[in-house]
């Protein structure tokens, strides 16, 4: 029988192919039981089935024969899960045995399937059908089905079963293995995944520990620490494998902890971001100033399930702003208590000088008869010098006021206050007859009344110490130096010996004798506290006998 | 012009007695009520305590204010004197040691009709009372 011996040769040929084919193809199980129907529909003939078992009843996962029209009926056929009505199929599956009908007698079958079924086999004619159970690992896995029907084939035998159950054993093993591949790279694709997830979590961590400020999570149930970042760990000087677990009655003053754990409570409650500015906290290190920022952490269903917080340290921020208001209130306290001296100085300090002024004019004229030239000399004296210290208390008091008086700026021309205060010079002294000098344009902008009082001074001084000058002069201007605007009052009278020029703006300091030129030496004391509250800076050059020049800059006037 | 007082509210004898006698150099020769604390103008103007007992038609043409006084100072005399019917209209002439912004501004907010620091040399202070004087005894003419 050489064509028997031909074609147990061909089904070995395609069995071993096959079993290759499967091998390669255990990409997937798919591909595996596609190259199961083709390699069987080509060796046993004609139709191959892959019956599987699913809870729905044995369900086709592939098919084939080599007339595409019959294929597509087939496919149509088998679309759904054949439940129990699949009564060949089921009877393979439960068994664990083949089916073998060499002569299928579709008539006695007729109640043994479903109604389209039947008729699409009696349609094609069905000689014989061959069903091998398939069990992958114990288990039953499917069917593999054979459909003879072309007339040009003979009946199905033993060989056919035998080729059949070959395949369907490899088959089997190949499915088994796929399976475990699949696991495989399922756990590949697992670990991958967890590996990726590991990493960005890791990002995600060192981006928490390192954030400067304390960064904290609550569970939103209990309010213990689930999470503490390494600034949380030095700010409150426990590490957190002591917090953790642990809720801020563990750590904090009850009063404290209740506080904390009020906001937490109100965060979760309402579901919004709650910032709190200011609150204090106590730590082994002391207590500290935070400002914290409290979000409740919902899940997908709205439900708050943890807390974050985020705290600043802003203990020292709130010092320095403690230190700005203690230094605030003392120089408050100081300018209130130099007022109230002021006050008593304005009062209190004059009256005595009234009195001996007073007293000394009452006793010369009712008993200045009985006094010679020498007491009438030295009473004389004596009412001077109270009138000395009444001027002197004057020129104090007006410097304190340069200190305690508000600055209003204003737009304002030293020329336009130059000029009223040398009218008013020489309408004190009309004999005396200065050249003056004052430039067109010196806008600027200062304290009207403070820049009068500092020209008072000035120009008063350029008056006064040119009282010997002949053809005596007085300029006040502006020049350019460094690109700075600076002005300057100047004379052509006694000067001053420039080593001495450090002591001109002491209170009290004088170059020159009180006879030839009076005065009280806190004049330019004044002067150089009034350019100072202007934020500008004040000098002089001079030459003894060759005259005077004081400059000043202003920059923009102190704040009130 | 004899009949008319002046009110010397003033603390300080040294002062008074100078004001009196700048007052007299000055030939003011009309009386003189002279009060030593704040107290005492009050008790004075509104004819009670120790001057319950005097005339009250005698008002004075001029009232010459201190302000740094004893127990009620001047600023709260002259607050005292504008608050009440019968002394809102007397003429007051603020006569004090400082020329402090706060004592001017709150005396004219108060209503002072005048305000003349006291000069510490006595030929200057002499000569300031004696227009005072001629000003509001003589020259100035009262509510009726």
């Amino acid at each position: 029988m050489p064509s028997e011996v031909e074609r147990l040769r061909r089904g070995m040929r395609v069995v071993s192919s096959a079993i290759a084919a499967v091998a390669e193809a255990t990409l997937s199980s798919q591909t595996l039981l596609d190259t199961l129907v083709r390699s069987a529909s080509e060796v046993i003939k004609d139709t191959c089935i892959v019956m599987l078992a699913t809870p729905e009843g044995p369900k086709m996962a592939s098919v084939y024969d080599e007339d595409p029209v019959l294929l597509e009926v087939l496919r149509e056929l088998y679309a759904e899960p054949m439940g129990p009505a699949a009564v060949y199929t089921n009877h393979a599956m439960q068994t664990g045995k083949p089916g073998f009908y060499p002569a299928f007698d579709l008539e006695s079958a007729r109640e043994r399937m479903s109604p389209a079924m039947h008729a699409t086999f009696t349609r094609i004619g069905l000689q014989g059908a061959l069903l091998v159970p398939m069990r992958v690992q114990g288990e039953p896995y499917g069917v593999l089905v054979v459909l003879r029907h072309r007339t040009r084939h003979r009946a199905l035998d033993e060989l056919d079963l035998e080729l059949a159950l070959d395949l369907a054993n490899h088959a089997a093993i190949a499915i088994s293995n796929a399976r475990h591949v699949d696991a495989l790279r399922e756990n590949a694709e697992l670990r991958r995944a967890k590996e990726e997830l590991g990493r960005a979590n890791g990002f995600l961590d060192a981006i928490i520990e390192n954030i400067p400020d304390m960064v904290f999570v609550k569970d939103a149930d209990k309010l213990a620490f689930t999470r503490f970042n390494r600034a949380g760990e030095e700010l409150i000087g426990v590490s957190r494998d002591h917090m953790l677990g642990k809720t801020d009655y563990d750590f904090f003053p009850p009063e404290e902890a209740m506080h904390f754990q009020g906001m937490d409570r109100e965060t979760l409650r309402n579901k919004v971001l709650v910032d709190i500015p200011e609150e204090p906290i106590h730590t082994v290190a002391g207590k500290r100033w935070l400002h914290t920022k409290k979000v409740p952490i919902l899940d997908e269903s709205g439900t708050p399930r943890y807390l974050l917080g985020i705290s600043q340290d802003i203990t020292n921020a709130k010092q320095n702003q403690q230190a700005l208001v203690d230094a605030k209130e003392r120089t408050e306290a100081a300018n209130k208590e130099l007022e109230a001296f002021s006050y008593s100085v304005a009062h209190d300090l004059r009256a005595p000088l009234r009195a001996i002024d007073g007293f000394g004019q009452a006793l010369f004229e009712d008993y200045g008869d009985r006094l010679d030239a020498e007491g009438l000399r030295m009473l004389q004296r004596v009412r001077e010098q109270a009138q000395r210290m009444a001027t002197l208390i004057d020129d104090l008091l007006a410097l304190s006021r340069v200190t305690r008086h508000d600055l209003t700026p204003e737009r304002i021309d030293l020329g336009v206050v130059a000029r009223k205060t040398l009218a008013q010079l020489q309408r004190m002294e009309p004999e005396r007859t200065i050249d003056t000098h004052i430039s067109p344009s010196l806008l600027t902008i200062a304290d009207a009344r403070m820049m009068a009082i500092a020209f008072d001074n000035l120009i008063g001084n350029a008056w006064k110490f040119t009282s010997r000058t002949d053809r005596a002069r007085i300029e006040v201007g502006q020049v350019h130096i460094d690109g700075e605007r600076v002005f300057f009052v100047r004379d052509n009278g006694a000067g001053f010996d420039p080593q001495y020029r450090h002591k001109l703006f002491g209170v009290f300091q004088r170059l020159h004798n009180e006879k030839e030129y009076p005065g009280t030496g806190i004049g330019l004391a004044t002067v150089a506290r009034i350019i100072l509250r202007h934020r500008g800076r004040v000098w002089a050059e001079g030459e003894p006998g060759k005259g005077a020049t004081f400059f000043f800059t202003l920059g923009e006037p102190e704040d009130v | 012009m004899k009949d008319k007082i002046i009110l010397l509210v003033e603390d300080n004898p040294n002062d008074e007695e100078l004001t009196l006698r700048a007052l007299k150099k000055s030939q003011i020769l009309n009386r003189v009520v002279v009060v030593r604390d704040g107290a005492e103008a009050l008790d004075y103007l509104f004819t009670r305590g120790a001057h319950a007992s005097r005339p009250s038609s005698e008002v004075p043409q001029v009232i010459l204010l201190d302000l740094k006084l004893p127990k009620i100072d001047g600023l709260e005399v002259l607050r005292a004197i504008r608050a009440d019917d019968r002394t809102k209209l007397l003429p007051v002439v603020v006569l004090t040691s400082s020329l402090e912004d706060q004592d001017l501004i709150k005396s004219y907010g108060l209503g002072a009709n005048s305000y003349v620091r006291k000069p510490v040399d006595f030929v200057q202070f002499v000569d300031a009372v004696k227009q005072l004087g001629l000003y509001w005894l003589v020259i100035n003419q009262p509510a009726p």
